[in-house]
């Protein structure tokens, strides 16, 4: 279920608000333009998503965002605050919580480790314990509260992450693939805990970046499509979606084969087409024209020589969003 | 954030902080124990055997272990304080770090300041085994002023940590590298092993710039009568205590810039380079 | 068996280029060339200026100051070969998290180490070489790259790194074995500076240390690199030795010290393995 934004926060405050952003990262052999012309505005109060393949922009925007990286044209402000200039005062302001991140001594307990972090905010001890314990109980941790941080799953790892980010109690939050490579549960928890966590106080605000779409979908009040280091589309999961509302989304099941994404795509009437392999069968998701495409789409498999495994027709889901306005799936644009 | 501790508050939190997993890997991480006090040992022992083996008198032995109770200071800045920034960069760590409202002085202090307990045990481990082993004697009436020369000249010794440790902010591997080529040089022109006096006036006035060259120098003097003279003592803790404040301006102002060129380049969120 | 004598060469090579670029793609040219000249420049330093406070630079005592030149010199090898490499090792499995590949790969895993070993001792060539020349130039050592006795050095020099690689090697998987082992690489090489004869004839040691000492096999490597690059000209640890006779002991001592480091070696493999050490984060 897509999060209900704060009724009570200050729709016009803006939480971040980024101008003509840009991004180039100069090598000696080469000049690779990361973010480029970026204009965003993120309200205070949103869970906001920021969505795109790897090497897209995304991190290079946070990274900005959070005052580790300047930007090379363009401005940006979080919390009012301008992270060129203001960034000292902004960094109390601020926390960052990175998908499989390993930051930290291995040899202190969990509970030491956060405390660690919160005296680099210059919380008082016996606040910074009450908060941890808070939150170690919350998201499941207490009893691993006194574990040395090497004896961590990856799992718990990252729920003592989002911990350290939590207890600062930050006006906003980044979240940089919070979730990646962690099972279903674990994943789960923290979902839950940023949603609890925003529903708290309604003028925190969360800009996190992620891969998963149904994550995207279930979490963010509004999302903004980064590819190629532009910002593609901005909108709530719904005006993504209504963008692929008029076409016929199908998915469509085949057994191994020559490759057939391109002639597929080739067909008229075909909008866009993905595919991913999963229990030995190719499955593609088709974004047609109309119902008449169809006949053209299963003559081009069988022209192929391919074998149609399962056909069924479903409603369109961000994905099917993301690949109709990138071109392409986000697994695709990896390969690349 | 609700409060707004101060920035002082801040600053010192964080000392305690950051000192605080070296103080308990102490007693979490054994190895540390043996790496701390034997590394500086056998060096030193075997510098004692070298003037051993060219039959020098007993002073010189005394110069060796008072050198190698200074080097654990000098190594203590070198690597706890410098390197341990680029580990920090590997796991991310320094990063956290960067985006905190905590500054990098406050990080570096504590660093240094929680290796500190280990690093005055290790000294005094070497100062008391060799002078016990090798039988150097001192002159005990110079006490008092050494200390006061050993304290001010580790409080420039410092500044100068904090001076390379920016270096390793902005660098990593090829920091890591720089502390390994400037280890010996350093070792060989604060006159570790040998009164800085066989260093000449050039070479000798040059290596005044490290705090530990003429902080060394006027602890032997009070300590070890005979020592040849390459300043007057009182003249030497002059310098070194003016070397403070030096170092500190310098510190601070590398460390702010290189943050900005760091940041502007990206290597605060490489993580290796 | 050709093949895999193939496979084994192609590994050992690649081993080899790994160890140089991690040894020496941190910078440009030119920084590395400093780094390379500074360190073992001011180590002889160190040592010249000890020897000129005592001695004054007499005549007389010349051949003992080549003595510690040589010593010092060629004890690079020691150090890329000892501490430097197993540094080398734990970055591979804790920095850079390659080593259980390594590990895992069909090349056998002592290949990989042996030549992570050797580019190490052949990156200490350049080391041994700066601090000869600007020995000869600079301390007018008389050292005559015509007269030198190249066979002896050249056999005392391949037995040596045979037992630097069979003691680094065993050693890096004792460290490997371990959690935190970072530091005992260089602590290693420091015990065998005291125990080598390096910079201090070893009859100066206490009596038991001293007995150690003599099992060692660099004590007779570096007593033959002294004669073979300034025999007659340089103090003599074993004046009553034949060069033959000092290379019989360099050969029994480098058989003992491959035995012992096999040895090692099958039990610290099985350590690691048994802990799960070889493919430990370093953040754990």
């Amino acid at each position: 279920m897509p999060r209900t934004p704060n009724p009570s926060s200050d729709a016009s405050r803006l939480a971040v608000e980024t101008r003509d952003l840009g991004r180039v990262y100069k090598t000696r052999n080469e000049t690779v333009t990361a973010l480029s012309s970026v204009d965003l505005k993120v309200r205070e109060g949103e869970l906001f998503g920021v969505l795109g393949p790897n090497g897209a922009g995304k991190t290079t925007l946070i990274k900005i965002l959070v005052t580790l990286l300047l930007p090379s044209s363009g401005t940006a402000k979080v919390d009012g605050l301008d992270v060129v200039r203001e960034f000292r005062q902004l960094r109390s302001r601020i926390a960052i919580v990175s998908g499989g991140e390993n930051a930290g001594y291995g040899l202190l307990r969990v509970r030491e480790q956060l405390w660690m972090f919160s005296q680099f905010y210059g919380i008082k001890s016996k606040v910074a314990y009450a908060r941890i314990d808070e939150l170690l109980e919350r998201l499941g941790l207490a009893s691993v509260a006194n574990r040395q941080i090497s004896g961590l799953s990856s799992g718990m790892r990252q729920k003592m992450n989002l911990v350290r980010g939590l207890m600062t109690d930050p006006r906003v939050l980044f979240l940089d693939e919070p979730t990646v490579a962690l099972d279903v549960g674990a994943a789960r928890d923290l979902r839950e805990e940023v949603s609890r966590w925003m529903a708290e106080d309604p003028t925190r605000t969360v800009i996190l970046t992620t891969h998963y779409m149904q994550e995207a979908d279930d979490l963010c009040d509004r999302i903004a499509i980064v590819n190629r280091g532009r910002i593609v589309i901005e909108g709530t999961p719904q005006s993504l979606k209504l963008e692929v509302q008029r076409d016929v989304v199908v998915d469509l099941q085949l057994e191994p084969g020559v490759p057939v994404l391109d002639r597929l795509r080739e067909v008229a009437g075909v909008g866009a087409a993905s595919v991913r392999e999963e229990d030995g069968l190719d499955r593609f998701s088709l974004l047609l024209a109309d119902d008449a495409v169809l006949t053209n789409v299963i003559s081009a498999v069988e022209r192929s020589g391919r074998r149609v495994a399962g056909l069924a027709k479903r409603e369109p889901t961000l994905e099917d969003a993301f690949v109709k306005l990138v071109g392409r799936s986000m697994t695709e644009e990896e390969t690349q | 954030m609700k409060s707004s501790p101060s920035e002082f508050e801040i600053f010192w939190r964080t000392v305690l902080a950051r000192a605080y997993p070296r103080v308990v890997g102490l007693s979490r991480n054994l190895s540390w124990l043996f790496f701390d006090f034997a590394f500086p040992l056998v060096g030193t022992f075997a510098m004692v055997f070298v003037y051993q083996g060219l039959h020098a008198p007993r002073q010189y032995l005394g110069f060796v272990v008072m050198g190698g109770g200074m080097l654990a200071f000098w190594q203590n800045v070198l690597w706890t304080m410098g390197t341990q920034f680029s580990w920090d960069r590997g796991n991310g760590t320094l990063e956290l770090m960067a985006v905190s409202p905590t500054s990098f002085e406050a990080v570096l202090l504590g660093m240094a300041g929680g290796a500190m307990i280990m690093t005055t045990l290790r000294a005094v481990a070497i100062i008391v085994l060799g002078s016990l082993l090798f039988k150097v004697t001192y002159n005990l009436g110079g006490l008092p002023p050494a200390i006061g020369v050993f304290l001010l000249t580790l409080a420039a010794l410092y500044g100068l940590g904090m001076l390379l440790a920016s270096l390793f902010l902005y660098y990593s591997r090829e920091a890591w590298h720089l502390g390994d080529a400037i280890q010996e040089p350093v070792n060989f022109l604060s006159g570790l092993y040998f009164p800085v006096h066989a260093l000449g006036a050039y070479v000798g006035g040059a290596a005044s710039l490290i705090p530990v060259t003429l902080g060394l120098d006027a602890m032997r003097q009070f300590l070890l009568p005979g020592t040849p003279r390459f300043l007057d003592p009182a003249l030497e803790t002059v310098i070194v205590a003016l070397e403070i404040p030096l170092f500190a301006i310098l510190a601070v102002s590398s460390l702010r810039f290189m943050e900005v060129r760091a940041r502007r380049e990206g290597k605060l969120i490489s993580k290796w380079s | 068996m050709v093949l895999a004598l193939a496979r084994t060469w192609s590994g050992y090579r690649t081993a080899v280029r790994l160890g140089w670029l991690v040894s020496s793609n941190w910078t440009s040219p030119v920084p590395f060339v400093i780094y390379t000249i500074i360190r073992p420049i001011s180590g002889a330093l160190i040592l010249v200026v000890m020897y000129n406070v005592i001695t004054g630079g007499r005549g007389n005592t010349r051949n003992y100051l080549a003595f510690l030149v040589i010593g010092v010199s060629f004890w690079a090898f020691v150090t890329e070969g000892v501490s430097d490499f197993a540094v080398g090792i734990l970055e591979d499995r804790g920095r850079f998290k390659m080593l259980k590949y390594a590990y895992l790969a069909p090349l056998r895993f002592p290949v990989f180490l042996v030549g992570r070993a050797s580019s190490k001792l052949t990156s200490a060539v350049a080391s041994v070489a700066i601090v000869l020349v600007v020995a000869t130039v600079g301390l007018r050592l008389p050292i005559n790259p015509l007269s030198v006795d190249y066979p002896l050095l050249a056999i005392a020099c391949l037995l040596a790194f045979i037992s630097v690689m069979a003691f680094s090697i065993a050693l890096s998987v004792v460290l490997l074995a371990g959690r935190d082992a970072y530091g005992y690489g260089e602590i290693m090489a420091q015990v065998l500076y005291i125990v080598s004869g390096a910079i201090f004839p070893i009859s100066v040691l206490p009596g038991p240390l001293a007995f150690f000492a003599s099992l060692s096999p660099l004590v007779y490597w570096l007593e033959l690199t002294r004669r073979s690059i300034l025999h007659g000209r340089v103090y003599e640890m074993f004046p009553g030795l034949s060069d033959g006779e000092v290379l019989t002991r360099l050969a029994l001592a480098t058989a003992g010290t491959v035995l012992l480091g096999y040895l090692v070696y099958r039990w610290a493999d099985r350590q690691a393995r048994w802990k799960g050490y070889i493919d430990m984060d370093a953040a754990q």
